[in-house]
């Protein structure tokens, strides 16, 4: 017996309006957020013109295979929160938990692979500000390039955990039944937000995987 | 001249008034609590109003150092943190929240006939943000608060000793706020709309809420990352800009321009916006062209995005990039001529009544074309070579943001006072304090621009004996100017409490938020609203529903 | 709303992952100037695949498309001006020269 809300809220004139505004709501809050990270890749794209050579060697530097793994890791999950909602309309609430269970799995994955090139970034010496050993004698432009790669990775990394986090509270309500049909519109919300995570990250991979230039 | 009589309810009337958003619930709890967009209008209205004061403080500071070429009162630490104050409290915490936050949250849902914003709790969570952030700013401030300029450019404001973090924490959160506004109207005005309200038919003051919430929303996270670079460069010593390490600082000034332009058009969109609605009222006329002033609006919301550079022309930019940025600042101007040119022909042949809002829009129109005009010149990066950083673009953006900006925040407060608070002001005193406003800043800030033409660099401490007299002039008129803003305030809260009750429409308007109730019941309307003539029907079949 | 199909989201990922191991593969080989770009133009294209098929704009208002498009087109005028100016500047060392 689920006791998902088929009534609105009071300001509204029906559920529909209500569902209208939320998805425009988080649409308009994605624009936001993609002109966040559009200022930290105008900042990677000066300072590759800046300094393409020492980027080129970055890039080459990381583990392409790794950077690799993440980006299917986050395509999957993608793919298991769309189909989550697609079931939770179609009156199936469990399996789209299962789904959104699976995604907080790759979320998980993901961070867990971030975590561990990070720690070998920092058993070389490589840590962000050109502190660390890694850095002497090294040309100012490599300085620059892990500080961006710490902030961008970072910055997407702390989107990943908030993302997460509303994925756990989403699945909570879902299991509670107060996520059922007609009732839905909040999993739509929650897996879009998830699928910018994706976004972001399908163009951070190859500009700091995949594009070693010529050093 | 003749200001026209409005309409007012008997004092004493046996009538036993039905409940205002004010008296339903008077406990400080349903205040702090509310979800009502006209409380929580009320709320950013006073804390904004609080900040603006306080910046208007520093200012006094200012021009009396100024008074004489060396130290006057302050020494030239306290100097460079004061201007600096200045900026950060004037723009950050009252010319971008003030006139969305307290206007737009009061009006847009009248406006269109809704019940409350699209998302009322998100609103409260909007104003606590700003609130907090201010909270810490002032901590900050308390602390010393900081000597980089407004601007904080690098690679000075990371190794600056002064409470950048802190400050810069503040505005971050704050930051917030201002982006969770805008997408709460954005998505107000689209969904919310009465029943056959279609988006030509809207007040025009709520074109210029959507134009600015756009902008709100897509400039600010840009400020939120620099201000966030230059906290972690200067508290983890990251030195992203430092070219020491091979950072360039002109990048920063990108980020932080790319919002900043944009955000002199957060500033002045709402005033235009309260403009078109005073000068349609008190001219009794339906705009020139409503089309010019809506898809103005959009114009420059649009067009202010691609004109950055012009704050970098002498900072070290390409030469493309300049070139590129000297045509389209031009570009933005032509939105603010159709403006200026639909406003008057709106006048022309209007049946004009001469109450203290449109005393203001007087003002405004004057102000607001002699600033856009010497913005034109320093976006022709040949002149700005001369003007930069001089007291020539000071009196620029005072003119525009004082003389335009906070000119027509004076029109809406007064025009609005009715419907808000349920009283009458004294136009006699509004006629007072308009002359001496309006006065008092032309005596402040016309000076500077000779000061600046004549080589005066903004944000020094001292300057030659040479420049003293223009100095004193615009220190004198600062007085002016301010003992006309501390009249309005004294006789505002005198009507609050014993002015004459208004009835609903004391100006006959057409527009809609004249059709409920002042102050509004709280749920703005007693009956769903269905607005049946346009807002800016003069004609007699369309004031006859007014009346 | 009209709906996305199940079998258009399971095709997308299947196109996306394939998109995944193409890019991965030219990343190895050696096109000079162009794999920045290359790179770049399979994102894109992998990111339209997600925003209109996953997040479902393709069936969305009209309105909420127009949002996006925008943050976009401001985000690549951010990008594009900030670029040019670094790539566009004769020369111009970072440092100052050294005193003579």
């Amino acid at each position: 017996m689920s006791d998902a809300k088929a009534t609105h809220l009071e300001h509204f004139q029906d559920l529909e309006q209500q569902a209208h505004a939320a998805r425009l709501g988080i649409w308009i809050f994605l624009a936001s957020e993609l002109l966040l990270f559009a200022g930290l890749f105008a900042l990677y794209g000066a300072y590759r013109a800046h300094y393409p050579a020492a980027f080129g060697w970055g890039v080459d530097h990381n583990v392409r295979a790794l950077g690799t793994l993440n980006t299917a890791i986050l395509i999957c999950s993608s793919y298991s929160v769309a189909k989550s909602v697609h079931m939770l309309r179609r009156g199936r609430p469990r399996f789209a938990a299962g789904l959104v269970a699976f995604t907080l799995a790759c979320g998980c994955a993901f961070l867990v692979i971030k975590g561990v090139e990070y720690a070998t970034h920092f058993r070389e010496g490589v840590f962000p500000g050109g502190h660390g050993s890694f850095f002497l004698g090294q040309p100012q432009g490599l300085k620059v390039f892990y500080t961006l790669y710490f902030l961008m990775t970072g910055l997407h990394g702390i989107h990943v955990v908030v993302g997460m986090g509303l994925l756990v509270w989403l699945l909570s309500r879902i299991l509670r039944g107060q996520l059922a049909v007609p009732h839905t519109h909040p999993l739509d919300i929650g897996a879009v937000y998830w699928h910018l995570i994706d976004v972001v990250w399908i163009f951070l991979w190859p500009i700091f995987y995949l594009t070693p230039g010529t050093f | 001249m003749s200001a026209q009589s409005p309409g007012f309810v008997p004092e004493g009337s046996a009538v036993s008034l039905p409940p205002t958003f004010v008296n339903d619930d008077e406990r400080i709890r349903s205040w702090l609590l509310t979800t009502d967009h006209k409380r929580v209008g009320i709320l950013f209205f006073v804390t904004t109003a609080l900040m603006m004061a306080l910046g208007g403080a520093f200012a006094l500071v200012l021009r009396i150092e100024h008074l004489t070429p060396d130290r006057t009162i302050v020494d030239a630490l306290a100097y460079n943190r004061l201007f600096t104050m200045h900026g950060v409290v004037m723009v950050f915490l009252f010319m971008i929240p003030a006139i969305p936050g307290s206007f737009g949250n009061f009006l847009v849902p009248i406006m269109i006939g809704a019940k409350d914003v699209a998302f009322p709790r998100l609103n409260l969570v909007s104003f606590y943000f700003y609130f907090v952030g201010a909270v810490v700013v002032l901590i900050a401030m308390q602390a010393g608060g900081l000597d980089t300029g407004w601007t904080f450019y690098t690679p000075y404001s990371v190794q600056s000793p002064s409470a950048v973090v802190p400050t810069l924490i503040g505005l971050f959160i704050v930051g917030w706020s201002s982006i969770l506004t805008g997408l709460n109207f954005i998505v107000t005005i689209h969904t919310m709309r009465a029943k056959g309200l279609g988006w030509m038919r809207m007040p025009l003051f709520v074109w210029s809420i959507y134009g600015t919430s756009i902008i709100q929303v897509l400039a600010t996270p840009v400020l939120g990352l620099a201000v966030a670079l230059v906290a972690i460069d200067h508290g983890l010593d990251w030195g992203l800009f430092d070219p020491a390490r091979g950072g360039d600082p002109v990048l920063f000034q990108h980020l932080f321009w790319f919002y900043s332009h944009p955000a002199v058009y957060i500033m002045i969109l709402p005033a235009m916006g309260i403009v078109s609605e005073v000068v349609c009222t008190f001219c009794r006329k339906n705009p020139l062209s409503y089309r010019a002033i809506a898809y103005s609006s959009m114009g420059i919301a649009f067009v202010g995005f691609l004109t950055w550079g012009h704050h970098m022309f002498v900072a070290g930019l390409s030469t493309f990039d300049a070139g590129a940025f000297g045509v389209l600042s031009m570009l933005v101007g032509i939105f603010s001529a159709i403006k200026v040119f639909t406003w008057v022909g709106t006048m022309y042949r209007g049946s004009i009544a001469f109450n203290t809002p449109l005393l203001y829009v007087f003002t405004f129109l004057f102000l607001f074309v002699f600033g856009g005009m010497t913005g034109i010149a320093v976006a022709t990066t040949s002149l700005d070579v001369h003007w930069h950083d001089t007291y020539f673009v000071v009196a620029h953006f005072h003119f525009i943001m004082v003389g335009g900006t906070l000119t027509a925040y004076f029109a809406g407060l007064h025009y609005w006072f009715p419907k808000v608070t349920g009283r009458l002001y004294s136009e006699r005193w509004g006629l007072l304090a308009a002359a001496l406003v309006s006065a008092g800043f032309f005596v402040t800030f016309f000076p500077q621009f000779l000061l600046g033409n004549a080589g005066m660099p903004r944000r020094y401490y001292d300057y030659p004996p040479e420049y003293q007299t223009l100095h004193v002039v615009s220190t004198v008129g600062s007085w002016v100017l301010a003992s006309g803003m501390i009249i309005t305030v004294g006789y505002l809260l005198w009507a609050l409490k014993s002015g004459k009750r208004a009835g609903k429409n004391p100006w006959h308007s057409a527009s809609y938020e004249w059709l409920t109730r002042s102050p509004p019941p709280p749920h703005n309307f007693d009956d769903t609203p269905v607005f049946a003539t346009d807002p800016y029907d003069y004609t007699e079949t369309g004031r006859l529903s007014h009346e | 709303m009209r709906a996305i199909s199940e079998r258009a989201t399971l095709l997308t990922l299947l196109a996306l992952l394939g998109l995944t191991a193409l890019s991965f593969a030219l990343s190895y080989v050696h096109l000079g100037a162009l794999n920045i770009p290359v790179a770049i133009a399979i994102a894109a294209v992998k990111a339209t695949l997600v925003v209109t098929v996953f997040m479902e704009l393709a069936v969305e208002k009209f309105t909420v498309k127009v949002s996006l498009i925008m943050g976009f087109v401001f985000a690549a005028l951010l990008i594009g001006l900030m670029v040019a100016d670094v790539v566009t500047r004769a020369d111009a060392p970072l440092l100052p020269p050294p005193p003579s």
